[in-house]
Parts: structure tokens; sequence; C-alpha cells
């Protein structure tokens, strides 16, 4: 069951990313988002996942039934970041009003030399946090990714922007970490979300929107053996070309406590789900997680 | 199965201390059993656990660019073998 999202949303939307990206380039921005109303109806009338999975969120987010409306709107924005993804990693990024919260965090710690973890969501657009953070700024960053279900969007992404491919640890084996800690120790920050659990990974849970919600142990448990400090870092589409990124510092060092591993873990995945709250209900139409979220609730 | 050499059940302790393996007993390892996926059935969590474990018990380091990963993550067996080459305490 907990594969379910690694085949639905990548799948519904392998092809029309295709479509997307290709007519996004060619067309324009202007027709690009024009064209993705018809193609929004058209997922939105014919897949049923995603349809179900937004309506499950909205409900629980805007605390009350969402309408057909709604839906589409989050389905919209949506594919308005998968439009915008195309022109990021083709490296326009003059065409974005993008604004940066906290960015002075990320420069100290850049400037101090040491790594550090980036932890993100699948709230909004890490695309856009990547892309500046790489080709404009040049910093090191390495992004640890789950390519392997992920293959349309990555060779669309790899043939965009090659310099962006270059960044992905894939996340595939026993050595998949050591490669995180080797980068660490270069000073790279290691970009990694926290918001979806996949098959084998280990979870806690944790509430989220009132309700408790698996999350994956992964990332803390990265931090904590590796030393290093963690900031949450979001990128949120605010409609138009209007992008607003947030960084905050969540832990300068996490230690778990060998006697009490379970709860300081507890305590360190929450500290995230709740700031994951704050940003979600600042921009609900941002999740972009569209399959059965809640699905093996109750614990 | 194959009985343990004197370093394979060390390293075998040092992996159910790391880990806290509860309920697994080291002379019980299959030494060519796989590590990771089947047989012990860790994850990437956990070798980077062991990897900083082994660091600091045989003073040097698990690389991911090591081209003969695939063996050395195989199973106890040829991990042993690989601290035996390359440790230096």
């Amino acid at each position: 069951m907990s594969r379910q999202w690694v085949k639905l949303p990548e799948r519904g939307t392998g092809a029309a990313l295709g479509l997307i990206y290709w007519l996004g380039i060619r067309l324009g921005r202007t027709t690009g988002r024009l064209l993705l109303y018809p193609i929004t109806l058209y997922f939105l009338l014919t897949a049923a996942i995603p349809r179900r999975a937004s309506r499950e969120f909205l409900r629980r987010v805007l605390g009350r039934e969402p309408g057909y409306r709604h839906i589409f709107r989050h389905l919209l924005c949506f594919a308005a970041t998968l439009l915008d993804r195309a022109y990021l990693l083709a490296g326009q990024t003059e065409r974005f009003d993008i604004q940066i919260h906290g960015g002075q965090l990320i420069l100290d710690q850049m400037a101090s030399g040491r790594g550090c973890i980036l932890l993100g969501s699948h709230l909004g657009n890490f695309e856009v946090l990547r892309v500046l953070g790489v080709t404009l700024c040049h910093f090191p960053l390495k992004v640890l990714m789950n390519i392997d279900h992920n293959q349309v969007i990555t060779r669309f992404a790899n043939a965009l922007n090659p310099e962006i491919a270059a960044t992905i640890i894939p996340i595939r084996g026993p050595e998949t970490l050591l490669k995180a800690r080797e980068s660490l120790e270069e000073g790279c920050m290691i970009g990694t979300l926290g918001d979806r659990v996949v098959a084998d990974d280990r979870i806690m849970h944790c509430r989220f929107l009132g309700k408790p919600t698996r999350f994956p142990a992964g990332p803390i448990l990265l931090a904590a053996m590796l030393r290093c400090p963690v900031f949450l870092a979001m990128a949120l589409y605010r409609g138009g070309n209007r992008y607003e990124i947030y960084f905050e510092r969540l832990a300068d060092v996490i230690v778990l406590d060998r006697r009490q591993r379970q709860a300081n873990l507890q305590y360190w995945t929450q500290r995230y789900v709740d700031r994951l709250e704050y940003y979600v209900r600042s921009a609900p139409y941002n999740w972009f997680n569209f399959y059965d979220y809640w699905q093996e609730d109750g614990f | 199965m194959a009985a343990l050499s004197p370093l394979e059940l060390e390293v075998a302790r040092l992996i159910i201390s790391t880990l806290n393996l509860e309920g697994v007993v080291a002379e019980d390892i299959d030494p060519d059993a796989p590590l990771f996926g089947e047989g012990l059935g860790l994850d990437s969590i956990d070798a980077l656990e062991l990897a900083l474990a082994i660091s600091n018990t045989y003073g040097f380091q698990l690389r991911s660019d090591d081209t003969d990963n695939a063996r050395i993550f195989a199973s106890l067996r040829a991990l042993s073998q690989h601290i035996e080459q390359r440790r230096t305490r």
C-alpha cells in the first residue's frame, strides 16, 4: 500500500509532464499557462486518485467539504509549478519574482565551510530552490532523490539541465548515505524531502493537520549521525510569477540519547511536521502529494 | 552453515551492538547471507551507522565510490575480509 504513490502520481503526471514541458518551452509561458486549464480539466475529470487525494487533503486543511473548483485550483497550482520547472531547469530564472526569507542563515552556514541538511517537502516547488542554489549562487548542493520510480521527470530534468542532474544523490543501496556523508564533509548542503514515506522507510507517527500521520525518520536520523545543522527549506508558489523561499533553522545539532532514542526522534520529527503544517496552512494549494496520504491511519 | 572466523565474530558483534539488533546472536549469523535487503535486512541508514562504527573501530572509511561496494556489502564474510585488508588498527 505504501508503494502506491510511487506508481500513481508519477505515472499519472508523466504524460502530462512531457506535454507541458514541450509546449511550455516551444510556445512560451503565457500560452503554456493557458493550456494548463484544459490539461488540468482533463485530469480533474479522468484522474480519480489525484482527485480523491486532493479532496481528502483540502477537506482536512480547509475544514469543510471542497468543491470541484477547489480541486481544480489545487491541480492547476501543481500544473503551473510543473510548467515553471521547465523554465527554471532551462535557466530562465529572470522570468520569476522570487523572494527569499532567512537567506542569511544559509549564507552564514556556507561561509562557515561546514555542510548542513536542507529539509524540504512536497509543499511547493523545491526545484526553485535547487536551481537558484546550484546555477545562480553556485552553492554546493546535493539532493537525495528516489530516481528509480521517477524516470519520466528525471529524464526531462536531465535533458533540460545536466548541471542540475549531476547534483542528485540517487537513493539506491547501502552506499547512498555514505555518499551523503562524503558530500557533507566536503562542505555540501544535502537536500532531502521529509514528508513522504517510501516502502521500506522507518517511520514516526506525528500529529499533522489534527491527525496521526506517518513520516519518514530518515532525515532526522541522518542529521543525528552526521552531527550537522538542519535547516527547513520551503519554496512556495504564490501565483503569477511569484515564488517565496523560506529558510529556518530547525536544529544546530541533533543528539539522540541512546536510552531515549525514540522519544528524541519523535520530538525532532514532530518539530519538522509542525513547521510543515504552518506552511501548509499558509499555502494549502501548494500541497503536491497526490496520493492517499493518510492511508494507514489510526495507530 | 560455516563457523565464523574470529574477525567475523568480532564484526558480527559490532553490527549487533551498533545497530541494536535485538534477538540476533552473533554466532548465528550466516557469514554468506546478505546483510542488506534480505538476510539481516539492513538499510542505508544502518549502512551509514555501521560505516561510522567501522571507522572508529578499525581506522578506515568505507567510501561510496568504491567500485567493490556491491561485493563488500554482500555478506558478513565479504565485509570482514575487506576490513582485514584495510584496517589500520
